[in-house]
């Protein structure tokens, strides 16, 4: 088995309860919030997380996020978690994420060691000629907890990209839920030009920023770092979640959309077991099918420029009224619509 | 404060409450006879008993909640003279005494004036402290209070409370024909403490900086957290150079402050970028985004670290 063919689940135990979880429990403790109650509900016990031995599962973390947000009370919980999340210590792939020489590695070490470094939320890279695009997805089927992984998320790499480049980078951030309540937190922690209601979680920055050098860098220390973590990814098994590859499988073969069955096959395992594995992590097949369908259709207009008729020739769709119907059940908007919101 | 805590301080008060209870049903029993299950009178169990039990509630808020001292002692024994009335009168419902015992009507009676005069006069004496509160609350607070709203770090109201004094003051100010102003201060390059000092010196200084904001404002204004390291200041009746000369004044005082760390005691320089908008026709959402915008213009550009 390579490390490419395996993958964790909502239920695989293998993030280190002292890594991640014990940064949000020290930010709760750090607000009188007593360990008992936070860890109320988790299976989890403190004495074990302090001694090294606890493994959680992403459930337990989400389960222990829920517990510090009703614990907390506090509409920045999600943002101050977020400022303590990168490049933390997490071993070997903080020290890379630590060493890096400019944006462009950093990301690659955050994208590489996402199994490590963010476990409930896997981050993605696009590029295009003017920008770099961040865009971010469920690993694991987070539901309720997924806003408070996405604020704190993004804001972890804004915080970590500004420490250590020592500059303010003029990151844009972007969220698909509607305005919050509580805005004036994503003006303070995530900047003024935060959008609602868009299609993608996602942040974006100027081009060039991505290689800017960073100060205080060591491409050895970097290089070995990377190495250890890598042995690590070994040790676990696997480097992706199941939603994760799922989701490179089908954006890879959006063209042929493949069935569930097809689906099964690639992933070998039997097709009632894959609807079970996702029934699991709150989902099903045909909005896995959708949002990688989607995701595709909005690369080829906002990466590849290219036209309505190219892109539903490129799905597939041998109707252009069928290719609206789908685009418009996907994203909400008409072909022209999608066109004109990306040309902002 | 916990539970046993709490016992401790007030043992005297409910160890005699505990003591005046039993002997009340001792001397019941020693003098009476059980009443049969057939005579008891339902509707006078639940009304009496559940008043009681209601006192007993109130004392536990009462003594779980407020410091110990006068004002806590004189409510406290109001509400447990009230419950022992109430008690006795509970107790008649399960226990006959003989027609030519006087002193249960005494028990059940008297203490019920007692207990409401104790209480009484807590209660006015409670007004008073709580005028003395309000004042410290000065600048922290106008008109309205909802504890729900308060920050969680710092002693200020939080965004929420902010957005309510707001649109309050918006209406306010323009049926007085008054000028609205709102100062906006953030601290530059605050994520460099928490990485230099760690996250707890981040917190303390933010606390000591609502202190120093406090200090250096006019009794009606008021000062909230938005969020982070950014405060804003309502200034009710205040045109904008004004406004601009308040915010001047915070930025020197923040530059000034010589905070020193907790473990070692190095000092922190700190320094702060403000704004300052008037309120025009418009939306409180829309006046606090403009707020936003005029800060982030005036902040200047991070500088390379060394």
């Amino acid at each position: 088995m390579t490390l490419d063919s395996r993958w964790y689940e909502a239920d695989s135990r293998f993030i280190a309860g002292h890594y991640q979880p014990a940064t949000l429990i020290d930010l709760a403790m750090s607000r009188d919030i007593d360990s008992h109650r936070l860890l109320r509900g988790t299976g989890l016990f403190y004495e074990d997380i302090v001694a090294g031995h606890a493994r959680l599962s992403p459930q337990q973390c989400f389960a222990l996020i829920a517990n510090a947000q009703r614990l907390l009370e506090a509409d920045d919980s999600s943002f101050l978690f977020g400022q303590r999340l990168w490049p933390g210590h997490y071993g070997p792939a903080s020290h890379a994420l630590q060493q890096a020489q400019n944006l462009q590695q950093a990301l690659e070490t955050l994208i590489h060691h996402r199994a490590l470094l963010s476990p409930l939320l896997t981050p993605r890279l696009l590029l295009d000629d003017k920008y770099a695009y961040v865009y971010w997805l469920d690993s694991c089927g987070a539901q309720e907890q997924l806003r408070f992984v996405l604020e704190a998320s993004m804001t972890a790499l804004m915080a970590m990209s500004q420490w250590l480049s020592g500059e303010r980078l003029p990151w844009e951030c972007s969220f698909s839920h509607p305005e919050p309540r509580y805005v004036e937190q994503y003006w303070v922690h995530l900047g003024e030009n935060t959008q609602f209601g868009c299609q993608l979680d996602m942040m974006r920055l100027p081009r060039e920023y991505l290689t800017r050098p960073w100060p205080n860098a060591s491409a050895i220390a970097r290089q070995v770092a990377h190495q250890q973590a890598q042995e690590q990814l070994h040790g676990l098994g696997f480097r992706a979640s199941l939603l994760d590859r799922l989701y490179v499988y089908l954006r890879d073969n959006a063209r042929q959309a493949p069935s569930l069955e097809q689906t099964a096959q690639h992933f070998c395992v039997s097709q009632a077991t894959l609807k079970r594995k996702l029934n699991k992590h709150g989902t099903h097949f045909q909005a896995q099918q959708d949002q990688a369908r989607k995701h595709m259709a909005l690369y080829l207009y906002q990466i590849k420029g290219l036209s309505n008729e190219a892109v539903a020739e490129y799905l597939n769709f041998s109707d252009p009224a069928n290719f609206r119907r789908a685009l418009k059940r996907w994203t909400g908007c008409t072909p022209n619509l999608i066109r004109q919101f990306l040309a902002l | 404060m916990t539970w046993l805590n709490i016992l401790k301080h007030h043992r005297y008060k409910l160890g005699l409450l505990l003591l005046a209870a039993n002997a009340a049903v001792l001397l019941n029993l020693a003098f009476g006879t059980p009443k049969a299950f057939s005579e008891w009178n339902w509707l006078d169990i639940l009304g009496e008993g559940g008043t009681a039990l209601f006192m007993l509630f109130w004392l536990g808020l009462v003594i779980k909640s407020r410091p110990t001292g006068r004002v806590t002692n004189y409510l406290a024994y109001g509400l447990c003279f009230m419950f022992f009335s109430w008690w006795v009168d509970v107790l008649d419902e399960f226990i006959r005494l003989p027609k030519h015992i006087g002193w249960d009507h005494w028990m059940e009676s008297a203490p019920m004036p007692i207990g409401m005069i104790l209480l009484t006069i807590g209660l006015f004496h409670w007004h008073r402290e709580q005028q003395a509160i309000n004042q410290q609350m000065e600048k922290r607070e106008r008109v309205f209070r909802e504890h729900r709203l308060f920050d969680k770090l710092t002693p200020l109201g939080g965004a929420e409370y902010l957005k309510r004094q707001v649109s309050d003051c918006l209406a306010q100010s323009i049926e007085q024909q008054q000028p609205l102003s709102l100062l906006a201060l953030d601290i530059d390059d605050f994520a460099s403490i928490n990485q230099h000092y760690g996250h707890a010196e981040g917190d303390a200084v933010l606390q000591a900086l609502s202190q120093l904001l406090l200090l250096n404002l006019r009794r009606h204004d008021l000062l909230c957290r938005l969020a982070g390291d950014r405060f804003v200041v309502l200034l009710p009746n205040t045109g904008e150079s004004q406004a601009r000369l308040l915010a001047l004044e915070l930025q020197q005082a923040v530059q000034s402050l010589a905070h020193k760390t907790r473990q070692h005691g190095e000092r922190v320089y700190l320094s702060a970028s403000t704004a300052v908008v008037m309120a025009v026709n418009e939306a409180p959402d829309e006046l606090l985004k403009r707020l936003n915008l005029t800060l982030v213009r005036a902040k200047p550009p991070r500088s390379k670290r060394a």
